[in-house]
Order: C-alpha cells, then structure tokens, then sequence
C-alpha cells in the first residue's frame, strides 16, 4: 500500500447510523400502502437483509418462502406421499357460521358450495373450469415440501403477498398424512390465507380465478 | 456488520435514499433468488442489486450526497494521544484528502470509497461499481493517479 492509500483507509467517515432496515421492512405500515412491492413477502425480503449478516445461512434463505400460515421449503427429494384425489379428507362439514368462527373472517366466495372443516381450515371444492380445492386458514399451519423450482411471487390482493407452485410438490398439514399435490396459489387478504390447487391450473387461470373468488377481478 | 455494508454502499452512490435502496434491494433480492447460482457468493451478489437500486434512485433526484468527516474522532491506534497541534494537522490533512476524494468524477469516487472506506474485495467493488471485477484494478489505479494529481 503507497501512503496516500494508507491515508484513504485511515479516513475516519461520518456515516449515518444504519437504519434497522429489516424491522421497517416489516413494520413500517407507510411502505405497505405506498410501496405494494415491499409487502411481497416482505418476511422473506427481511430474512434476507438479516442473514446479509452471516454468509453461510444464504443457503438457509433460499429454503424456505414464508407466507403467513404456510412455509415452503426447498428439498433436494421429495419426501414419499399419496396421491389422492382433491376431495379426500377435508374433514367435517361446517356451516358458514362455523367458517367464520374458525377463519376469524367469512369464507369467499360469499357463494359456494359445501364447506369442510379439519384442523382450522376451511375448504370447498369448485369446478371451474377443471376441479379445484379452495381451502382457507386463519390460525393453522401448513409445510409444503417442493423439489423442483422455486415459487414465484404474484399479487391477487393488491397490497397482500401471493406465491405461485408449480409442479408436484408435498403438502404436509397437521392431523393428515402428506399428500402429493400439483400447481398452487397462495395469498392472503387480512390474518387469512388462502391455497387454491388443481392440477394443470396455469398461472394466469389461477390468478383469474383468486381475483373472481376475491371479487378483485376487473372483468 | 454486512447491513451496514450494504447501507454504506447505498449511501456512497444515493445519499440520504440509502434506506429506501436498500429496502428496495430486499424485495428485488427476493424476487431474483430462484436466478441466484448455487455456490455463487452471496454477498456480492447483493451488493450489486443494492447498487443498481442506489443508482436508480441517485438518477431520479440527480442528487449525491458530500461524505464527511467524523466529527469527534477516536483515537484508534491505542498509543499516546498526539499532541494538539498534531491533531489539528492531521485533521486537516483528513478534510483536505476527503475534500480531494470527493471531487473525483463518480466512478473514481466510488472505486476508491468501497476499496479504501468501506475495504470491500475487488469482487464486491465490482459488484458495487457494476462492472467485471478485473476492471476494478484498472478503475482504482486509474482513481487513485486522479485523486495524487488533485491532493498533492
């Protein structure tokens, strides 16, 4: 090093204190109504800046997605699981006034079919356009397992974050043994989140369809 | 530590926007890590997406914030404490140095703050600058010549 280098790095800058970036990610409700971006998943975007801290747990980052009651976690191999038809254990049937009480919201859409009840979720099956499971949780919890890909993150709710998964992936949900399930959208609206799957459902049918079931869609 | 690289680097190039860049840069990193390499570093790998968010935000408000000096500085050498008059040259000569530094062009600037005050790698210089890392060597060189001629 020459003296003038030696000089530069002796500089003793007054740098501004560094602002607790990943709290406000998190709390700062102004960047959520201005800044719809910065709520997409914003737990995740906080995992990053954290973990910006240690090198090694980037590997823990791009595991895991968090969105609210779900966790999706990237695995090398699929854990074993059944493949079972979509109308297979959704538990007890429940009127809406039972839906409400466990979801903390009604159920949407305002009109639908038979709705189950196991474990705090809600669910319904809907035949647009092919068969598709519509389950919606306020306080439970799901894993969903995934080996090939990573979930992409979409907005059905402006303002809510939403995640996209495509392919086979491992659903485990407590009190149920894991089941192998296809192509799923998850958002939220409020302290609900929502999971629609069917198989062969393509992103843009399924972002129709969420905006439809949420009355949000412009058509 | 690495947050406040991060911040720092954002600060370098958007001044008082820094904080918005680097949240900013969160929620792009996010969207852009199903693309990041397996095995690549991930600390520069974020730093350039903190960089390009800082220069978005600098080219919206064509505003750079001076760098200045620490106000109270603490005597880090764990010595003798220098004697006033000696205190009194070497801060000037740290105001005029930063004075110099910081009427280099932006890139040289740049080179020079994330190598020097920040003591960041040649790779993550480059990922600050958003260039190769081996035009950094060049870059630097060429910065440090600019900031002899303008100091001396």
């Amino acid at each position: 090093m020459t003296e003038l280098e030696h000089s530069l790095a002796a500089l003793q800058v007054g740098w501004p204190p560094t602002p607790d970036v990943a709290s406000k990610l998190e709390l700062d409700p102004r960047h959520a109504r201005n800044r719809p971006l910065l709520v997409l998943c914003a737990a995740t975007a906080v995992a990053i800046v954290a973990a910006f801290a240690v090198p090694d747990s980037r590997s823990a980052i791009l595991r895991f997605f968090h969105l609210r009651g779900v966790t999706v976690e990237l695995v090398q191999t699929l854990p074993s699981a059944q493949e079972r038809p979509l109308s297979t254990g959704l538990g007890n049937p429940v009127d809406d006034r039972d839906a409400t009480t466990l979801l903390g919201a009604s159920f949407v859409p305002a009109h639908h079919g038979p709705l189950y009840a196991s474990e705090g979720a809600v669910s319904t099956l809907l035949a647009v356009p092919q068969p598709a499971l519509l389950t919606e949780f306020g306080n439970a919890f799901m894993l969903k397992k995934l080996a090939n890909g990573a979930p992409v993150s979409v907005e059905v709710v402006p303002g809510s974050p939403g995640l996209w998964i495509v392919g086979q992936h491992v659903v485990v949900f407590p009190g149920a043994s894991p089941r192998l399930a296809g192509n799923v959208l998850l958002w939220t609206r409020g302290n609900v989140t929502f999971r629609l799957e069917a198989r062969g459902l393509d992103e843009t049918s399924a972002l129709e369809l969420a905006r439809e079931i949420m009355g949000t869609d412009s058509g | 530590m690495n947050q406040q690289i991060a911040f720092r680097v954002a600060y370098l190039i958007a001044g008082d926007e820094a904080e918005d860049a680097v949240q900013d840069a969160a929620v792009k990193a996010w969207r852009a890590l199903p693309r990041f390499r397996p095995g690549a570093a991930f600390r520069p790998w974020f730093l350039r997406i903190v960089a390009n968010e800082a220069r978005n935000r600098r080219r919206a408000s064509g505003r750079r914030t001076a760098l200045e000096l620490r106000a109270a500085r603490e005597e880090v050498s764990g010595g003798a404490a220098p004697s006033p008059e000696a205190a009194v040259v070497g801060a000037e000569e740290h105001a005029r140095l930063l004075a110099a530094l910081e009427s280099l062009p932006e890139d040289a600037r740049l080179a020079l703050a994330c190598r020097y005050l920040l003591e960041l790698s040649e790779t993550e210089t480059a990922a600050a600058l958003g260039v190769r890392p081996g035009t950094v060597k060049s870059r630097v060189s060429r910065a440090l010549e600019r900031l002899r001629e303008s100091y001396d």
